[in-house]
């Protein structure tokens, strides 16, 4: 328990004020006129008590008591996502537009892909109230930009950062999913993680690299998501027969084959439209609800209350029995006349 | 002044009752709705090479410019009521990149830290730094987010490659239409700029002949070749460039403050221009009640006996 203002317990002296007090007494004419009663020694005793436990509970109710705010373990169904969003310039382009045999010279910057995937990402941390998240700024440097974090608010408050203003020039994937591994680097496991890629295009990576990246995310034991905004209608991330001759070896379908390779569990989603970006966010959010440790944040809770009830169950019998006496004293003062 | 005794008796009783029922209310009423005035703010920070350049100081400490951006600006988002919100967005090259939009300074203080000790010279993307540009697409971005944030954006106003006196990069927008404020960082003597790698460590300085000393229209005007030898050439070193963020924010309809001393000259300005919105939040009238409560109790109990001189 902590007070927040505790300058206010150095009034609790007050408290033996009703002691000191002597504004209820009467003048008598002699101090052995009275009769000696135990009884109303221990009443008496008992309200100097009361009065005092009511001034010391009203100064500690103002001190203002209260359990800071602190974290709670529990468990719940949820994974750790980082979100890798590509924010290259192609991005900027619309998605899944229809084959046109000339270039549209308009922009529409509701439809680009980022704004596509910054929409169904809302969604997806919407809809996900156990999860953590963290968000992964990359172009040619990566640089986690939002750790993970529990609030729902600057997780969406960052995703919608990244639908603002224009793409960057380049983009480097292998640096982003190394960042993206290093992340939990002496991290306790505490349930699923996620590496959630949304990118419209591939990179081929040099051996080095898909060393480093293969150890850190089978190290850090990480599931892999990419979901491939298609620029190409047509285009699959694996070879079918009879397709485009160009197609062969294009950097996405590499980056596929080198997932794939990988140790770590890997899905590839093709987001050719809405509706399949759309089928895709939604089963990886059927897939991973999985015992998740988790730390919830309990506000700060005033007790000051409680004190208060102590205030008034004390004060109600001294009130009480100051009525009772005034009552006592004005009939004896003022008698009926029969 | 002397009252009689069982004056005194029903006097005591009234109090004590009064008192009574004031803490009755300090349990049961229920908190009251009262407004308070927010701010939406978005600070865009400046990471470019000159802001590495180690002249200026918080407290005792002699540190870069970089660190007391990031410092002045964990304290200005302290110094802000709850209920305001703060977004964070750094600039290199000619943009503004937002990389939060604002979101409320209490509850997630932590998460905006947490961004802001993230900002090193290794985000940038190029290694040019066109401050008046870069202003301009943080003000554009600014206007899609809604509420509208007031932009603070926190420079030393270095220009590189530098800009014509007369021929600048030009803003389309209706300066003051959105409100905002440019912070000067730095000292007044021309120091030389250190030149990261890759990794963010500093390698060195810029060298005279590796920076444009002329704007784009100077140096291709050959009838100006003359003027340009005479010209001092130190672009390659940084100061505050006060004179020219002047001119910058009176072309957007800024203010410009230069080298604050603490975050409440910031908050004031802010509140100044800023389009403050009313924020209802719950207030406890218990404080107050049980107060009186007390003070109503103290009088009851004070031993007025012993101030006052008894005549028998």
């Amino acid at each position: 328990m902590s007070w927040s203002n505790p300058y206010l317990l150095y009034l609790l002296p007050l408290a033996v004020l009703p002691w000191l007090s002597r504004n209820n007494e009467k003048q008598i004419v002699w101090q052995a006129l009275l009769p000696k009663d135990s009884a109303s020694v221990v009443i008496g005793f008992t309200l100097y008590l009361l009065a005092s436990v009511t001034l010391a509970s009203l100064i500690m109710a103002l001190a203002g008591p209260h359990i800071p705010e602190h974290t709670v373990q529990r468990s719940g169904q949820g994974a750790e996502v980082i979100i890798l969003l590509d924010r290259s310039r192609s991005m900027d382009q619309p998605f899944a537009r229809r084959h046109r045999f000339r270039l549209s010279t308009e922009m529409n910057f509701k439809e680009s892909k980022r704004s596509v995937a910054r929409y169904y990402l809302t969604e997806f941390v919407n809809s996900r109230p156990d999860d953590r998240f963290a968000y992964l700024l990359f172009s040619e440097q990566a640089t986690t930009i939002l750790p993970l974090t529990y609030s729902k608010e600057t997780t969406l408050a960052t995703i919608e950062a990244g639908g603002l203003g224009r793409g960057l020039t380049k983009t480097d994937i292998a640096v982003a999913l190394k960042q993206a591994g290093k992340m939990f680097d002496g991290e306790t496991y505490r349930g699923a993680r996620i590496v959630l890629l949304i990118s419209d295009g591939g990179q081929i990576l040099s051996t080095e690299q898909e060393q480093q990246i293969s150890q850190l995310l089978r190290e850090n034991q990480l599931t892999l998501y990419w979901i491939y905004m298609r620029s190409v209608t047509g285009m699959t991330l694996d070879e079918k027969p009879g397709e485009s001759i160009l197609w062969q070896g294009a950097p996405e379908r590499q980056l596929h084959n080198f997932f794939k390779t990988l140790d770590v569990p890997y899905r590839a989603f093709e987001a050719g439209s809405l509706e399949e970006f759309s089928e895709a966010m939604a089963t990886i959010d059927q897939q991973h609800y999985q015992t998740l440790m988790l730390e919830q944040r309990m506000p700060r809770q005033s007790l000051a209350d409680y004190f208060l009830w102590v205030a008034l169950l004390s004060l109600l019998p001294l009130t009480v029995s100051q009525l009772y006496t005034w009552s006592g004293v004005s009939r004896a003062y003022h008698p009926k006349k029969h | 002044m002397s009252l009689s005794y069982p004056k005194r008796i029903f006097l005591t009783a009234l109090v004590m009752l009064i008192g009574l029922l004031m803490i009755i209310a300090a349990l049961w009423l229920p908190p009251i709705d009262r407004e308070i005035e927010v701010m939406d703010s978005l600070f865009v920070i400046d990471i470019t090479d000159s802001m590495n350049v180690e002249d200026v100081r918080f407290g005792n400490e002699h540190i870069n410019r970089l660190d007391w951006a990031k410092e002045y600006t964990r304290q200005a988002i302290l110094s802000m009521p709850c209920g305001s919100h703060a977004g964070l967005a750094v600039f290199s090259e000619a943009r503004s990149l937002i990389l939060m939009t604002p979101v409320e300074v209490c509850a997630n203080y932590h998460d905006l830290m947490q961004m802001l000790s993230q900002f090193h010279p290794t985000m940038a993307w190029a290694r040019s730094s066109e401050m008046s540009k870069a202003l301009y697409t943080a003000i554009r971005q600014a206007k899609e987010i809604t509420p509208q944030p007031t932009v603070v954006f926190l420079t030393d106003g270095h220009e590189a490659p530098p800009v014509h006196e007369t021929l600048f990069p030009k803003f389309t927008d209706t300066p003051g239409e959105v409100p905002g404020i440019i912070v000067g960082i730095g000292g007044s003597d021309l120091l030389p700029i250190p030149k990261t790698n890759e990794f963010g460590e500093i390698e060195g300085y810029w060298g005279i002949n590796e920076v444009m000393h002329r704007d784009v229209y100077a140096s291709s005007r050959g009838d100006a070749a003359e003027l340009n030898e005479n010209r001092p050439r130190t672009e390659h070193m940084s100061s505050q460039k006060k004179s020219h963020m002047e001119t910058v924010s009176k072309r957007v309809g800024f203010e410009f403050i230069s080298s604050p001393t603490s975050a409440q000259n910031l908050i004031k300005e802010m509140q100044k221009i800023s389009v403050t919105r009313q924020q209802p939040v719950k207030y406890d009238l218990f404080v107050w009640l049980a107060s009186v409560a007390l003070i109503l109790l103290i009088l009851v109990f004070l031993p007025y006996s012993l101030f006052i001189k008894q005549h028998d």
